[in-house]
């Protein structure tokens, strides 16, 4: 996930000019938490692939959904393949009660439960709504825009700067990682190796990365210092803030669905169209 | 003359900048172990980094600014709370230092590290692993395999999950801690923070 993590940073924004990338980007936060908290209030699999498919058509609309697609499949997919046949199957899942199917297997006829089922697809159908949205705010969403937002939602300057560093540090320290281990390649670093092998690879790459970071950051704090980072002044921002129409139309929606997802919530329950059991409630 | 208390503010602005820097070690960990195909997961040697060579809050702020970071952009929301894990990190390695298990000649660190990181520590990721991502088994084989073999021999939901996660974290943060250990005692003595506040206190004082 890590690693997936660092490749998706690397690309940073997709600089697009569509509707999505348009929206202020507190538009685009609201979004993200609300969509978010709703696939953790409902426990239905179903509902949750709405959430899931809502994200992706806005992801379309915003033309980052390959990328988002692609990471879906790379984690979800294989969650799901792994946690079915174990949680379903009578493998020791002690909420297990409810047999939807049998299936014969190796010459066994096996239960397959819905409680365990329903687990294995809810639980990381959940996990796909939360990472869609947010990628699509990411990768819609420009780094001074984002410290924009950070400011309206007055975080203070000192952890504006650290969150803004790190997003510029990660592309640069990628890079430098391909540098120094092109220059151990010709230094003769084996990388079929064994595993205690592997660990010192990895302290050949680490310890001259670390060292060059850290020499970053001795520049970095002279430059702050020369700047007045610690100047007792109000600090301004590069990027203005505005609410557009599209934003409005935006936010007209999620009251919308936000009062329609309550009415069905009060009505129905919180699995209102596959009916499970809420397992840790 | 007694020595006075003051945190000068060149190391005040040095630690403003490693906090980021710590972050985003832990992200590049993932390119690494990406190149090198270490056992590990190499988002956490940096938060261990960062405490040894920068103190506590150092390592603490930048781990949990990196999992903020992954929740806003890449994990999703509820990623979160993956901080407070590596605060915990930051804790243990706060605590090693205190008592003096960081060095690598001596076998007490080891095992202080597998019992510290590797069957503590997990007692608590476990308990979050439950509660904001339903517990269940890791989209890895060999982790997904303990955990199956111990739910069918258990039945016991909770130690299933707790079984897998040592599985995962003894190798992952006890490899973590030595790296870090490791590239710790390289890093110039000039360039280690807490050093650098207390020459400077010194300087200071006198």
């Amino acid at each position: 996930m890590s690693t997936l993590g660092s490749r998706l940073l690397r690309t940073t924004i997709i600089g697009k000019d569509t509707p999505i990338h348009k929206l202020d980007p507190r538009t685009k936060f609201l979004y993200f938490f609300w969509i978010s908290l709703l696939g953790y209030i409902f426990y239905d699999f179903v509902l949750t692939f709405i959430f899931l498919v809502v994200n992706l058509l806005l992801a379309v609309v915003g033309k980052v959904v390959r990328r988002i697609l692609l990471t879906i499949l790379v984690i979800i997919v294989p969650w799901i393949a792994i946690a079915a046949p174990i949680l379903s199957l009578p493998l020791g899942f002690p909420w297990n009660e409810t047999i939807i199917y049998r299936i014969n297997l190796f010459g066994m006829e096996l239960p397959v439960y819905q409680e365990g089922l329903g687990w294995a697809i809810t639980w990381p159908l959940r996990i796909a709504v939360t990472i869609s949205a947010a990628l699509l705010f990411m990768l819609t969403t420009k780094l001074g825009e984002i410290i924009a937002l950070f400011f309206k939602l007055r975080l203070p300057f000192r952890a504006l700067y650290m969150i803004a560093a790190a997003l510029q540090f990660i592309p640069l320290l990628a890079d430098e990682v391909g540098t120094i281990y092109q220059a151990q390649l010709s230094r003769g670093l084996k990388t079929k190796a064994s595993i205690v092998r592997r660990v010192f690879n990895f302290l050949a790459l680490g310890i001259p990365l670390t060292l060059s970071a850290i020499s970053k950051v001795q520049i970095r704090a002279i430059a702050l210092e020369s700047r007045g980072f610690s100047a007792p002044v109000e600090k301004t921002l590069m990027y203005e803030l505005r609410f557009k129409s599209v934003d409005y139309v935006f936010f007209a929606a999620i009251i919308f669905f936000t009062g329609v997802l309550a009415y069905i919530y009060i009505t129905m329950g919180y699995s209102p169209i596959v009916r499970l059991r809420y397992l840790f409630g | 003359m007694a020595q006075r208390k003051v945190v000068p503010t060149g190391a005040k602005i040095l630690a403003v900048v490693m906090v980021p820097m710590v972050a985003a070690l832990n992200y590049v960990g993932g390119v690494l172990v990406e190149l090198t195909k270490a056992p590990i997961w190499g988002d956490t040697w940096a938060t261990i980094l960062g405490t040894l060579i920068s103190g506590f809050w150092v390592g603490a702020v930048g781990g949990f600014l990196y999992n903020i970071i992954m929740a806003l952009t890449v994990w999703g929301l509820p990623a979160w709370v993956w901080g407070t894990a590596n605060v915990l990190i930051a804790i243990i390695t706060w605590f090693f230092i205190k008592m003096g298990w960081t060095d690598l000649k001596k076998p007490i660190t080891i095992v202080m590290a597998v019992i510290f990181y590797g069957l503590l520590y997990p007692i608590y990721t476990t308990g979050l692993s439950i509660a904001l991502f339903g517990g269940g088994p890791l989209w890895k084989p060999i982790p997904a395999a303990i955990y199956a073999a111990t739910l069918a021999s258990t039945g016991n939901f909770w130690l299933a999950n707790y079984v897998q996660a040592i599985s995962t974290e003894i190798p992952d943060k006890v490899i973590s801690f030595v790296i870090a250990l490791i590239i710790a005692s390289r890093v110039p003595r000039r360039f280690v923070l807490g050093m650098r506040r207390e020459e400077e206190v010194v300087a200071g004082g006198s």
